[in-house]
């Protein structure tokens, strides 16, 4: 608590007749010198509930202790109630605008004198522990508002979580290892980050990427409606069967509806459409709706071809994989499936990082 | 002398103090503490040695305190002074400080014969 005075004067006997004034009430510090008074300031900074300060003195004058005290800010917390026999004309408006609460000109009366220094004191305790009160309080704010968004990272994480689980469910009835989900997420993302730096008409951020990204765990969560003696015949399917299969596309929808409140509208929407149309081809051959060019969402078509990259470059049960440059030609040609030139266009750029990872992957599997 | 009699010979506001300062007490002490002041002695050293910045200082301390303790007559001829060394050279009127030390040292003999009793 603050509630000491210290009066600033040169000449002994003034700071005598302020002491004598302010002595039953509050503890008194005295400086007889500029030097001296910001020494004291310094030191007793915690403490001091008012200064009295005196304008005319030898090396440091009351406006060179003011210049100081306020590139120190100490003026915000302690309060100046300058005294003086100086009556120059514009003195009392200089010492205002540099941050004095009070100005009493001599001959002072002693009431007065007490009184204005009583005004002070209470006021800038007030105003000290309001300002305490408002710092603590942000501090805390501050400290909620990063846990809440540490919890929102984590809920964030936790839902990502959530998907691969589901994804890693539908491929692990596919009898497959459920790398494929991990690698359709990082072939989708080399190739989302190089559309996001040639092609900005898509739009993409790295906030949307990261989306599209955990979404694509959910492509073929549809499967999980398939029977096994289609999942998972070994030979080629009949006619008919193949046109069931197909409909694991929109059989994911209908199952993702089903969570329809879970996730938030970018999530929803990215996972509804990699979902239904990760099959379809940019001439408007591919199905559920033949969608053609970029009526197809894009991020649908990045997952589409990371999606059959990785199927080509993998061994299945009703195939053996191909090498990494046959897959690439086999897409760059169209041979397996129909991408938009945008896209492949991208595509060359990262081949290298497409190899990179499945090499990554394939050692990690091993 | 009372204490009264001594603001009276001094031509000085005894009332106008008194009700400033709010006790006799505190009046008596600190007219008779005026004597230990040296303000005066720094004013004639620093005139003489031609260091008016100091010589303003000192004026303007004299000022302050005669101007407390209700010296209207000391006031006047320091306050006086004390505009003409502001600007820190020596003041064209020389008989200033004259008028200053011939008051000082009127001021100085009554409140001795206070201190006499």
């Amino acid at each position: 608590m603050r509630s000491k005075v210290l009066i600033v004067d040169d000449l002994e006997m003034n700071r005598e007749m302020l002491a004598a004034i302010l002595e039953k009430e509050y503890p008194i510090l005295e400086a007889d010198s500029g030097k001296n008074a910001i020494t004291m300031i310094q030191e007793h900074q915690d403490e001091i509930a008012v200064v009295l300060l005196d304008l005319v003195m030898p090396e440091m004058d009351g406006f060179a202790v003011l210049e100081v005290m306020k590139d120190h800010s100490w003026l915000k917390t302690i309060p100046v109630l300058v005294i003086t026999a100086e009556s120059k004309a514009g003195v009392e408006s200089k010492c205002f605008e540099m941050g004095v609460s009070d100005f009493i000109k001599k001959p002072f009366d002693n009431a007065i004198v007490r009184n204005r220094v009583k005004n002070i004191v209470d006021l800038f305790a007030y105003k000290n522990q309001l300002e305490e009160k408002v710092e603590k309080q942000t501090a805390t704010l501050k400290k909620q508002y990063k846990l809440l968004v540490m919890q929102a990272e984590k809920l964030k994480e936790s839902n990502t979580h959530i998907i691969d689980i589901l994804g890693t469910v539908v491929e692990c009835r596919n009898l497959e290892s459920g790398e494929h989900v991990k690698r359709v997420k990082g072939f989708t993302r080399i190739l989302a980050e190089q559309m996001m730096i040639d092609y900005p008409e898509y739009g993409l951020t790295q906030e949307k990427i990261d989306v599209i990204v955990s979404a694509s765990s959910l492509h073929d969560i549809g499967k999980i409606a398939i029977p096994d003696s289609i999942l998972l015949k070994p030979a080629r399917l009949t006619k008919e069967e193949y046109e069931y299969m197909k409909s694991h596309t929109t059989r994911g929808c209908d199952v993702l509806n089903n969570v329809v409140g879970v996730w938030d509208e970018a999530y929803s929407k990215a996972s509804y459409d990699i979902c239904r149309h990760h099959h379809e081809r940019y001439d408007g051959k591919g199905y559920p709706d033949g969608l053609a060019g970029d009526a197809i969402p894009i991020s649908a078509q990045l997952v589409g071809l990371a999606d059959v990259y990785d199927a080509l470059v993998s061994e299945r049960v009703y195939k053996s994989a191909y090498s990494e440059d046959e897959a690439f030609h086999m897409i760059v040609s169209g041979e397996c499936g129909v991408f938009s030139p945008k896209l492949l266009e991208c595509f060359r750029k990262v081949k290298k990082q497409f190899e990179e990872l499945n090499q990554l992957q394939n050692k990690k599997q091993q | 002398m009372t204490l009264r009699e001594c603001y009276e010979k001094l031509q000085a506001d005894y009332d106008g103090t008194l009700g400033r300062l709010c006790s006799e007490k505190l009046v008596e002490k600190f007219t008779l503490k005026f004597l230990a002041d040296d303000s005066y002695a720094l004013l004639e050293e620093s005139m003489a040695a031609g260091n008016y910045n100091e010589a303003f200082r000192a004026a303007h301390t004299l000022k302050g305190v005669s101007l407390n303790l209700g010296f209207t007559k000391l006031f006047e001829v320091s306050d006086e002074l004390t505009e003409a060394l502001r600007a820190g050279e020596k003041p064209e009127n020389d008989t200033l400080l004259g008028k200053v030390e011939e008051e000082y040292q009127r001021t100085v003999d009554v409140i001795q014969e206070l201190q006499n009793g």
